[in-house]
């Protein structure tokens, strides 16, 4: 059911003490969403995401998961959710089989050896089974970590901040196991992040959280669409190309850094269109490069 | 779903090392009681019965087995409480430590299942201990000592005990003795629910221990109302089995204590891990 | 004169005394030594204050002079002297100085008391007071004070071995006003009250009873010298 409500928040709050963690968080995912959960540290994400599991209460607010409420159906709504809250933590005294082992056998489904496997075949961990987990790396932890969201096939696979403290490639690794999760798998994915670079790569829909607060929730191209990217365009004559733009959009500034570079704030529409004009007018482009700055984007959002 | 996670527990406590320092460490001890008595017996012995010997001659085997028994279990019940809270105490606030805690309480398993598979798998363990113990310290000891009537110092003199009018009592007294000890690992286990790493929940509950044990030692009156209800004061009554005639009144009493101390511990820890904010 | 007369008397009279108490210590070492040796069981019932224990059994091996040996299976509680002593000591007659003292009917037999004092200060009896029947020429009472044991007073009883001397039953008495508990063994911890001292009673009683008795046999010096 395409389109169907999997998780519903409305005016989450939840305070630690005198710390407001959460003072009024809404949002709605729907299934086959990968939604971005975006936020700078300590915006309040984790907490949201610990109240979705159960692992907080709520000191105000509603939770709806699949239609249902944690205070009646709590076991239900757990045996459809595959999850990892900040990083994934092991036994480190046992195996990662036996670690899953052990996951699966409260996961509320029937999961075979065999399945177990497969499953850590499809995190790229099919030969580490037998090994303990105290020798395993972060990024081979956090993979562990979505077999192990993944071993009683949940609908809804929540993810916080499945990136952090990773080298690049894995990220990259992490990247393309989510992507799998959206196109193999069909998972709705709920992926929690401070990076709107990540958020942007993966994800169709997000909300944007800002000190306790949902400030924007809809879907990420309408939302970054929207939003002036600064471009940094590398050509053979920065000077000449900056002169041919600046008739072309004389309200726009461009900042010459060096010969061969030159930067822009842009809207994203618009790129294609400048690349088409440097090089209609037999300017050799290199690179056009968009980076999307997350502070200066909630700066914007704050202030609109 | 408690019996699933029950086994998942017995993995748990098979698989850390610590669970096996305490089996070690009570060989270890057990075999330096026996060692020790198999060397030096007959003068630890005469230190018991000197006062009598100046009129009266003990004739017979007095070092043997029984004796031997029951000299390790009055040692070391005292310590088995330290060994106990050491994997017990470690249940539910080790795993807050290393965050597993996090990804059980995520599973579709209630918190109230998470903590009985917990007092569940912690009493076997304990009854593990309470047996080993039993193994060394009667078959073993009986083995190199060979049995015969037992002598035991009660406060109020000596009683002896006949070789066939014992077996049964070191029964029911490792019963009580399980009953003590799965005092001391609720109580563990209960600490462990408030607490965020392993140390502080073994602490408490071995100071708690010293601490009523002084106070049940103390031969202040002022202390009497209380002491009857200090679970440490019924700690020992296994050794109740070991008076003539056996007072089971005063033993039923402490079983009952001790079963109300377990109930109420296992029910603040099922509320506490129940309302606890997960954070680690 | 009279004085001398009174002496004389007195030590005639006391000469007849002593005569008369070795005279019938005599007889009874005499018949104690006709058993070169025996085996009996012992059923040991002890009655002591501070001390809870059932009846024991146990078997007894006796060789002149003093050879002794207790075997039992459990743990038997015996007086520490009062057995074997009196006899040993009753053997060696320079040892001692008897004195015949009253007669006084003992469970309805008549009985001679004599009292027997050690000549040296060698000896661990201070003083042993018998009550001997005469016609059988056994001992129904002893009361023997030690130096460091305090007294032990045993009354005998005989059945079909009293031609050899040895008795049937024997029930001691002894002091036991000394018993002191080693505290930190004896600490109860589940001790929920604080207690008064336990008062005692200062007697216990030992009852042995014999029965079974094989004299003579020809028990091998070995049994006595071999450990169990």
């Amino acid at each position: 059911m395409e389109g169907e409500t999997i998780i519903k928040v409305e005016h989450l709050a939840k305070r630690f003490g005198t710390f407001e963690a959460v003072k009024d968080v809404s949002f709605s995912v729907n299934r086959g969403d990968v939604f971005g959960f975006l936020g700078p540290n300590g915006a309040g994400k984790s907490t949201t995401i610990r109240c979705l599991l159960s692992l907080i209460t709520p000191d105000a607010g509603s939770i709806e998961l699949f239609g249902k409420s944690f205070k009646t159906n709590r076991s239900a709504i757990l045996s459809n959710i595959g999850s990892i809250i900040e990083k994934p933590d092991f036994y480190k005294y046992l195996s990662a089989q036996k670690n899953l082992e052990i996951f699966a056998r409260v996961s509320g489904a029937d999961v075979s050896k065999k399945e177990i496997q497969e499953m850590l075949e499809f995190v790229g961990l099919g030969d580490r089974g037998k090994h303990k987990l105290g020798g395993f790396s972060h990024g081979m932890k956090q993979r562990l970590g979505i077999a192990q969201t993944l071993l009683h096939k949940p609908d809804l696979i929540i993810l916080d901040e499945p990136t952090t403290g990773l080298d690049p490639q894995g990220i990259v690794e992490i990247r393309n196991l989510i992507l799998r999760l959206k196109n193999e798998q069909h998972k709705t994915i709920l992926l929690s992040s401070h990076q709107l670079s990540e958020i942007e790569l993966i994800a169709n829909r997000m909300v944007i959280i800002n000190q306790g607060r949902s400030i924007v929730e809809g879907s990420v191209s309408d939302l970054l669409n929207t939003q002036e990217l600064l471009v940094r365009i590398e050509v053979d004559n920065a000077t000449a190309s900056a002169e041919l733009l600046q008739k072309a959009y004389p309200e726009t500034i461009f900042k010459i850094n060096s010969e061969s570079e030159l930067e822009v704030t842009f809207v994203k529409e618009l790129v294609p269109e400048l690349a088409r004009l440097l090089v209609n007018n037999n300017m050799n482009v290199h690179a056009i490069e968009p980076t999307r700055k997350l502070e200066d984007y909630f700066m914007k959002i704050i202030q609109a | 779903m408690l019996l699933k996670n029950t086994y998942n527990e017995f993995i748990k406590i098979l698989s850390k090392p610590r669970s096996y320092l305490g089996i070690g460490a009570l060989t270890l001890l057990v075999g330096i009681i026996i060692f020790a008595m198999k060397a030096d017996g007959r003068s630890i012995i005469s230190f018991v019965t000197s006062s009598f010997e100046q009129s009266l001659t003990f004739n017979g085997d007095v070092l043997n087995g029984n004796l031997i028994a029951f000299i390790i279990l009055q040692m070391l019940i005292v310590h088995i409480p330290l060994l106990v809270a050491l994997v017990t105490g470690d249940l539910i606030s080790g795993e807050a430590a290393m965050g597993t805690i996090r990804m059980l309480a995520t599973k579709p398993i209630s918190r109230t299942n998470i903590v009985l598979s917990k007092f569940i798998a912690g009493a076997m363990y304990t009854l593990f201990l309470t047996l080993w113990l039993g193994f060394l310290a009667l078959f073993v000891s009986r083995q190199i000592f060979g049995t015969g009537d037992l002598i035991v110092l009660n406060s109020d003199g000596l009683v002896i005990l006949q070789d066939a009018d014992i077996l049964w009592r070191f029964g029911l007294g490792f019963c009580v003795a399980f009953l003590s000890l799965l005092t001391v690992s609720t109580l563990s286990i209960a600490l462990s629910a408030f607490a965020e790493n392993s140390i502080g929940p073994i602490v408490s509950t071995m100071a708690i221990i010293i601490l009523f044990t002084i106070i049940g030692s103390l031969d202040v009156t002022v202390f009497d109302n209380i002491k009857p209800y200090l679970f440490t004061t019924h700690m020992a009554s296994w050794r109740s089995f070991f008076e003539d005639p056996v007072p089971f009144s005063t033993i039923i009493k402490s079983i009952i204590i001790l079963v109300v101390h377990n109930i109420v511990l296992v029910g603040i820890a099922v509320y506490k891990f129940n309302k606890k904010d997960i954070k680690s | 004169m009279k004085t001398l007369l009174t002496f004389l008397i007195f030590a005639v009279q006391f000469g007849a005394i002593a005569q008369e108490a070795n005279d019938i210590l005599n007889k009874v070492v005499t018949k104690l030594n006709t058993v070169k040796d025996y085996t009996v069981t012992a059923n040991v019932k002890a009655n002591i204050p501070m001390i809870k224990i059932l009846p024991s059994k146990a078997t007894i091996y006796f060789k002149q002079k003093d050879k002794f040996k207790i075997v039992s299976k459990g743990i038997v509680i015996l007086p520490k002297q009062g057995f074997t002593e009196i006899n040993t000591f009753l053997a060696n007659k320079k040892s001692y100085l008897a004195v015949a003292g009253d007669t006084t009917k003992i469970g309805g037999v008549m009985t001679k008391l004599i009292t027997v004092i050690p000549n040296g200060e060698s000896s661990e009896i201070v003083l042993a007071k018998l009550w001997i029947d005469i016609k059988r020429s056994v001992i129904m009472k002893s009361q023997i004070t030690t130096k460091t044991n305090g007294s032990v007073t045993t009354t005998y009883s005989y059945g079909d071995k009293v031609n050899f001397g040895l008795p049937s039953q024997l029930v001691f008495e002894i002091d036991v006003k000394a018993f002191k508990l080693p505290k930190s063994v004896a600490a109860d911890i589940n001790k929920t009250t604080t207690e008064k001292k336990i008062k005692t009673n200062n007697k216990g009683i030992i009852t042995i009873s014999l029965t079974d008795y094989k004299v003579n046999t020809g028990l091998s010096d070995a049994l006595f010298t071999k450990k169990k």
